[in-house]
């Protein structure tokens, strides 16, 4: 990534599957860094925008790109061509399905008055397909990559051991989680270590007991 | 729902020779920059320049039709729903459409720095108001700005240009002072600029 631009096609992007959408990861793919940027891809029916709000304090404004999708935002719903801009405020409730073959909408999003902070969610969806893909040396380099670059950061740890778990590997699934244990002060992450299935493959593990305890 | 049509957004005509279709001042986004381009006057689509001054990342994405973008001096054509990422700031780009339909959507910022409003978006949106002469309009839009960037000095230095074509030749020459006080450039530009041929010979006048 040293190189001064770069090029990139949203047909020919990797992709990542999402909360039963498919995304393409730009943001991490790029290494854009002032913002947060994606895109979501559907046929006909199919899911773009994973239902939700901002609870992240971001403004998002979505692009068509081609194809026709269906937006709502709190309680409207418009049928929008390429070429249409979507302003949404954090708050607000928003989704959209496509109602074309093909459909790409891009999103821009970030928070008034602070430099932005990639949680990292995408760089996460796209670690999962590798796994679920059986590429698995990728994945583990998506999570290598952002323990490198947030090692304080819990929910980054609890994701490698969330991957680990999956993939099978009990040991590192083990270590991960107990950094992100160390690390979450506040113990948001007791509810995710109780009961997210994708730590089932390690819960009967003596040491994954001990960090329910 | 908050939504436009790229079609239907403000089409601003620069004398570069781009369109310039506001996106942020449009919605009012405050985290990012993000605006719009339609082909102008020579079919330029993005401006040739470069990011040093602001150390903006930019991405430019083609909504439509096709464009050339020349970056670093090398060409490429982009069509829909293809992006090119400017990492460097310092890299020359410049893109020109290639189908008169092209429309290409830019974001933009600084890394580790939140999104502070360009003052460029301001004298833009002053210059089709400067170029109809509507003198009233152009002081609004720039007052704006300057209560946004307090002491801008390019925005000081056009609101002196919209003074003094205006008449007002003691605001003109106290914004003229301070843009050349501020920024040595614009000390040099008043000496050959036009637009203040009514009070160059005024004592005051920087020099």
């Amino acid at each position: 990534m040293s190189s001064g631009y770069e090029i990139l096609s949203l047909d020919e992007a990797e992709a990542a599957q999402h909360r039963g959408s498919t995304l393409i990861p730009i943001r991490h793919l790029l290494g854009f860094e002032p913002a947060g940027i994606n895109a979501w891809r559907a046929d006909t029916g199919g899911q773009l925008i994973p239902p939700h709000e901002e609870d992240s304090g971001n403004e998002e404004l979505y692009a068509v790109v081609r194809g026709r999708a269906r937006f709502t935002v709190g309680e409207e719903e418009a049928e929008v061509p390429a070429g249409t801009l979507v302003f949404v405020p954090p708050e607000a409730f928003r989704t959209a399905v496509a109602a074309e073959d093909g459909t790409i909408v891009f999103v821009v999003g970030g928070s008034a008055g602070e430099a932005f902070d990639a949680g990292g969610w995408d760089s996460f969806a796209l670690a999962d397909t590798y796994r679920q893909a059986g590429r698995l040396d990728e994945a583990k380099a998506i999570l290598g990559q952002l323990i490198t670059e947030k090692p304080g950061n819990w929910a980054v740890h609890y994701n490698a051991g969330c991957l680990e778990s999956l993939a099978g590997d009990a040991d590192a699934a083990i270590e991960h989680l107990r950094r992100a244990k160390e690390l979450d002060a506040d113990g948001v992450s007791a509810q995710y270590f109780r009961e997210d299935s994708d730590l089932d493959n390690i819960r009967d593990d003596p040491r994954f007991q001990e960090l329910l305890a | 729902m908050n939504l436009a049509h790229i079609d239907d957004l403000d089409a601003i005509e620069m004398p570069e020779g781009f369109t310039w279709r506001p996106v942020r001042r449009r919605f009012g986004i405050r985290a990012f920059g993000t605006n719009a381009y339609t082909p102008g006057a020579n079919g330029q689509v993005v401006e040739e320049h470069t990011e040093s001054q602001l150390g903006h990342e930019e991405l430019y994405l083609v909504l439509r039709g096709r464009v050339r973008f020349t970056i670093d001096g090398n060409d490429h054509e982009l069509g829909p729903g293809q992006l090119v990422f400017v990492r460097d700031p310092s890299l020359k780009r410049v893109g020109v459409a290639l189908t008169d339909d092209a429309a290409v959507l830019a974001v933009g910022g600084k890394p580790g720095q939140a999104h502070e409003i360009s003052a460029w978006e301001y004298s833009f949106a002053a210059s089709p108001h400067m170029q109809a002469g509507r003198w009233d309009d152009a002081t609004r839009v720039l007052r704006e700005g300057l209560e946004a960037k307090p002491g801008d000095p390019a925005m000081l230095y056009n609101l002196a240009c919209v003074e003094a074509r205006a008449g007002k030749p003691d605001e003109a020459l106290d914004h003229l002072v301070a843009a050349a006080d501020a920024n040595e450039r614009f000390r040099e530009y008043a000496q050959t600029d036009e637009d203040f041929a009514s009070i160059r010979d005024d004592p005051r006048f920087p020099r």
